[in-house]
């Protein structure tokens, strides 16, 4: 009979085991029931009472839902995983780990597995409180169903940032600070050099670049790097009757095809996710002659 | 007797540290094989290669004439590894301890239910099965431990310090547990600073300095070769200035010393008086039982009266102070 992944089992008993992992998913889903709440109260008195207000109560309840669902993913995967080997290693298990007939491949992807799992556990749990929205009108399956692919891709990215910190470095302190740095750097630095392209390509005799094919996929591209950037940008072309899976720019010469943000997010965010991994299954490796972590004479 | 584990030029760095410098170690199968040096002598470090953890810088070493570098996977079903801490997982059982690394060496599920079992009875832990291991003693921490390193039904084990920190009550008992498994044919090579145990349980030993192995083979030969003389206790209640005469002129007497006395500056001074004594002298003797029986006689022919004539019997710690003497 196949086995299950050793490590996903045990990491699993182990995650859910005790109240913590409860605690954890108490606290994510009561901020995000709080949030909404707050939102219908602030909002359901503004919209009027025309045949369009259900509609934009669903759409700005369903925005604000996943929002705050992918804050809290961003935050809470790479914490997941970033302890996953550099634990092991604290615990003084990791040797008993490579020395057993585990391959290091197992031992990472178990790691990542077992993370993910409860990543889905609190995408999933979402679920009941975005489809509130279908109540009010305005969301569409389409819109919920890349919402859960974009939180879910989105939880893998930054669940291999985590594991890829925890198996370069000894200390799960260490590696969940540069797991979040990672993190904050990536969602904090696409904007910032978006910002400063878009300044200096507007007020520079540049314009006609603006509109060159290399451009617009370049801009597309720097911008399917940030999940809240890829993500609200796609829900803003399918609620202008957009097509969910590419658009096309117009630009003075001609038009051009490109994938929808989420797509081109989703195929970066797998391929990135793909190198750390391989990267971290590079780490989990007895160590090269002479070149042993821990000096153990 | 075939060996289990031969090494061969063996050489470790660590930067421009040398831990290990051309070792040459072999290992008898069925055998249990103290493996004896100071601190940093480069014990862990020749434990870690041999359970591909850490590769040499050169040199070679086989497992079962499997080589560490070239077939670590084989190696790796071959040798059981309790290293000198105990690993922990919080939240974890005694028998899913035991679970989990039986999966992790691929042993079937029904198999592994058995083996728990059989194991957790053959370390004394039946009765904590369902115990979580951190609430475990240290002792019985280090028992799993064993029937940890014991799951894939490993040829070799490799323990590094298992009685450290242990009480005596718990290093007793670890003692019989390694009789036991040797008792099933299993190879044991096992560091240990406690000398006087390793002298008990070991049928092998190697002693280890700066990364070089200054002696190794069986206990006893080693102990012979070591000390080719033997010292002998002699207890005098009367006749102790001639009892010196006697042995001073004996042909198979190396040196003489009076208990307490240091070295021969004493022994030359005023003879022993019957009115201080009774008085002990340690002989240094080189001839054999005969010779020796022929001393006893000879003492006593001369009128010495004796309460106590005995070899001093010389052990591990004696053996280990006189190889590595001064190169420390």
């Amino acid at each position: 009979m196949l086995e299950l992944n050793p490590i996903l089992v045990k990491d699993l008993r182990s995650r859910m085991r005790g109240a913590r992992a409860y605690i954890l998913l108490t606290i994510y889903l009561l901020i995000l029931a709080g949030v909404t709440l707050l939102l219908y109260a602030a909002i359901s008195g503004d919209v009027g009472n025309d045949l369009n207000a259900g509609r934009r109560i669903g759409q700005t309840l369903f925005f604000t839902i996943a929002t705050v669902a992918l804050i809290e993913v961003c935050l809470i995967t790479p914490v997941l995983t970033s302890g996953s080997i550099a634990g092991e290693k604290e615990r003084q298990t990791y040797d008993l780990l490579v020395a057993s007939l585990l391959t290091p491949w197992q031992i990472v992807w178990g790691k990542l597995v077992s993370a993910l799992a409860f990543a889905s556990l609190l995408i999933v749990a979402i679920v009941p409180m975005m489809s509130l929205s279908f109540l009010f009108g305005g969301v569409g399956l389409t819109e919920v169903l890349i919402a859960i692919a974009g939180l879910f891709v989105t939880a893998v990215l930054y669940a291999t940032i985590g594991l890829f910190w925890s198996a370069m470095l000894q200390s799960s302190l260490g590696a969940t600070g540069f797991a979040i740095g990672t993190v904050i750097v990536l969602l904090l630095g696409i904007p910032f050099v978006i910002v400063i392209a878009s300044l200096i390509l507007g007020s520079s005799a540049l314009s006609n670049l603006l509109d060159s094919v290399w451009f617009i996929y370049l801009s597309r591209f720097v911008a399917a790097l940030h999940p809240f950037i890829a993500l609200g940008t796609t829900a803003s072309h399918l609620s202008s009757g957009g097509n969910p899976f590419f658009e096309i720019v117009r630009t003075g010469t001609a038009n051009v095809i490109v994938p929808s943000p989420w797509v081109l997010f989703t195929i970066l965010a797998l391929i990135f996710s793909a190198v750390l991994l391989a990267a971290s299954v590079r780490l989990v490796q007895p160590a090269p002659s002479g070149a042993d972590r821990r000096k153990r004479p | 007797m075939a060996s289990i584990v031969e090494t061969c030029d063996l050489t470790h760095r660590y930067g421009s540290n040398l831990a290990l410098d051309h070792l040459n170690l072999t290992i008898p199968e069925g055998a249990i094989f103290g493996f004896i040096g100071p601190n940093g002598a480069g014990k862990t470090t020749t434990m870690r290669i041999l359970t591909t953890l850490l590769l040499p810088t050169s040199g070679e070493a086989r497992v079962a004439g499997v080589s560490v570098t070239r077939e670590p996977r084989v190696v790796r079903r071959l040798v059981g590894f309790m290293p000198d801490f105990f690993g922990v997982y919080d939240n974890m059982k005694s028998w899913e301890y035991l679970d989990f690394f039986g999966r992790s060496y691929g042993i079937p599920a029904q198999q592994r239910r058995r083996l728990i079992g059989e194991l957790l009875d053959l370390v004394d832990l039946g009765h904590k099965r369902d115990e979580p291991v951190m609430s475990l003693s240290r002792g019985m921490k280090q028992r799993l431990s064993l029937a940890r390193a014991m799951m894939h039904d490993p040829r070799l084990l490799i323990l590094d310090e298992p009685a450290s920190g242990l009480d005596p009550r718990a290093r007793i008992e670890l003692r019989e547990l390694l009789r036991e498994l040797r008792a099933m044919g299993k190879t044991i090579m096992i560091s240990s600073h406690i000398l006087s145990e390793l002298a008990e349980m070991c049928t092998h030993i190697g002693i280890i300095e700066r990364g070089k192995l200054l002696a190794a083979g069986e206990v006893q030969e080693i102990l012979r070769t070591m000390r080719p003389h033997r010292i002998i206790e002699i207890r005098v209640v009367s006749g102790a200035a001639r009892a010196e005469e006697l042995l001073r002129t004996h042909p198979d007497v190396l040196e003489l010393r009076r208990e307490g006395a240091r070295a021969s500056t004493e022994a030359e001074a005023e003879p022993l008086d019957d009115e201080t004594g009774p008085h002990t002298l340690l002989v240094d003797f080189a001839g054999d039982e005969h010779a020796l029986g022929d001393l006893l006689a000879l003492l006593i022919a001369g009128g010495v009266r004796i309460s106590h004539f005995a070899e001093q019997s010389s052990d591990l710690e004696d053996i280990f102070l006189h190889v590595t003497k001064g190169i420390v």
